[in-house]
């Protein structure tokens, strides 16, 4: 993915944000829910046994680490991006240790010259195109130096 | 013309769409060579009688209609040419309406009930015929193409349209701005509003394509 600045006249209506795949590591799942929880204990998020005893096939990431993941699809696209909203629908449980294709498409851009703001929907899907989070963000880019 | 038959606004729970993001979408496919003539909104348990999109419509020449997604204990349906009197029959927030009851009143009082991805599981038309559910001697139409399935449901859909000999519209089932006309219905002649699609979907002459055969027009 482009780690340049991106500026906001150089984004159109219809352009795609991505795709990145990444893997979730269950240390990092353990890590994000120890910053609430110290030593947490075991549960459908960091356990396997946890979530079978719910019902889940395996432990799965939790909701607000999604939504972390989903933000980062915009924040990685540039350094300039500044993320101010982001909406996500959950269709899908998210697992641990498989591969996930992240993506967005630019869907609104404020061509009235009032502000530098645009739109995008962003989803993830698994491995076989189930979109397991689709979303909607609000972000802007700065004017072309 | 072409129409995309199953689409959900931020009326809808689950949606993350307004209806002037998908119009300004379907711009932005028309400019890229798309055909995309309207679209119909369906948005889960409800109609809503007042909202009225004929300024929005005319200003942009996209047909915008209005439908809804019911879920009933024989899978989502989907409901056009909805009426007072249907509304006032008809409680659209029952999430376990009796579905031949649905079928029943939409062919009595001029509108028409379709089941929504019909292959889903636990939600889809195909699983409860398969579970041995009888009647629905009136269905004609399902829905065979739909934008949102996951892996396998089509062919499930299409399996169903096979062995009964259903005719198939198209639909998004877009929740997002992005995925509107995915998969929509061609129709042979113009439709003009809700009763007009009733009609014409009575008539049956239409298909269901993708979003990339409506280049071809």
């Amino acid at each position: 993915m482009s780690k340049k600045n991106i500026y906001f006249e150089d984004v159109e209506l219809g352009d795609d944000i991505g795709p990145v795949t990444r893997t979730v590591k269950s240390d990092q799942v353990f890590e994000f829910v120890s910053l609430r929880e110290p030593d947490p204990n075991p549960s459908r998020f960091t356990s396997e046994e946890a979530a079978k005893k719910e019902g889940l096939p395996n432990a799965i990431v939790p909701g607000a680490m999604n939504i972390a993941l989903m933000s980062q699809i915009l924040t990685d696209w540039s350094p300039t991006v500044c993320l101010k909203k982001i909406d996500v629908v959950f269709r899908g449980m998210v697992p641990h240790e498989k591969s996930l294709v992240f993506s967005g498409i630019v869907t609104d851009k404020d061509e009235s010259g009032d502000s530098t703001d645009l739109e995008c929907d962003i989803v993830m899907e698994n491995q076989e195109g189930v979109r397991l989070v689709i979303g909607h963000a609000e972000f802007a880019l700065p004017s072309r130096p | 013309m072409l129409l995309d038959l199953h689409t959900h606004s931020i009326a809808s729970d689950d949606s993350r769409a307004s209806v002037e993001q998908y119009v300004r979408w379907v711009g932005v496919l028309r400019k890229k060579g798309h055909c995309i003539d309207g679209f119909v909104l369906t948005e889960h348990r409800q109609f809503n009688h007042d909202v009225d999109y004929s300024t929005l419509s005319e200003a942009n020449e996209i047909l915008i209609l209005k439908g809804s997604e019911l879920d009933t204990d024989c899978g989502h349906f989907l409901v056009y040419g909805v009426t007072k009197e249907i509304t006032e029959q008809i409680d659209f927030s029952n999430v376990n309406m009796h579905a031949e009851d649905l079928v029943e009143i939409c062919d009595q009082m001029g509108a028409i009930a379709i089941p929504a991805h019909p292959g889903r599981s636990g939600i889809g038309f195909a699983e409860y015929l398969a579970g041995g559910r009888k009647g629905f001697d009136t269905i004609e139409i399902v829905e065979g193409l739909n934008g949102s399935n996951r892996p396998g449901e089509g062919e499930k859909a299409q399996d169903l349209i096979k062995s009964k000999g259903y005719k198939s519209i198209g639909g998004s089932d877009a929740h997002i701005v992005s995925a509107i006309g995915t998969c929509m219905t061609r129709f042979t002649e113009d439709v003009k509003d809700e009763s007009d699609l009733v009609n014409k979907l009575r008539e049956g002459l239409f298909r269901p394509v993708r979003l990339e055969e409506s280049k071809e027009q």
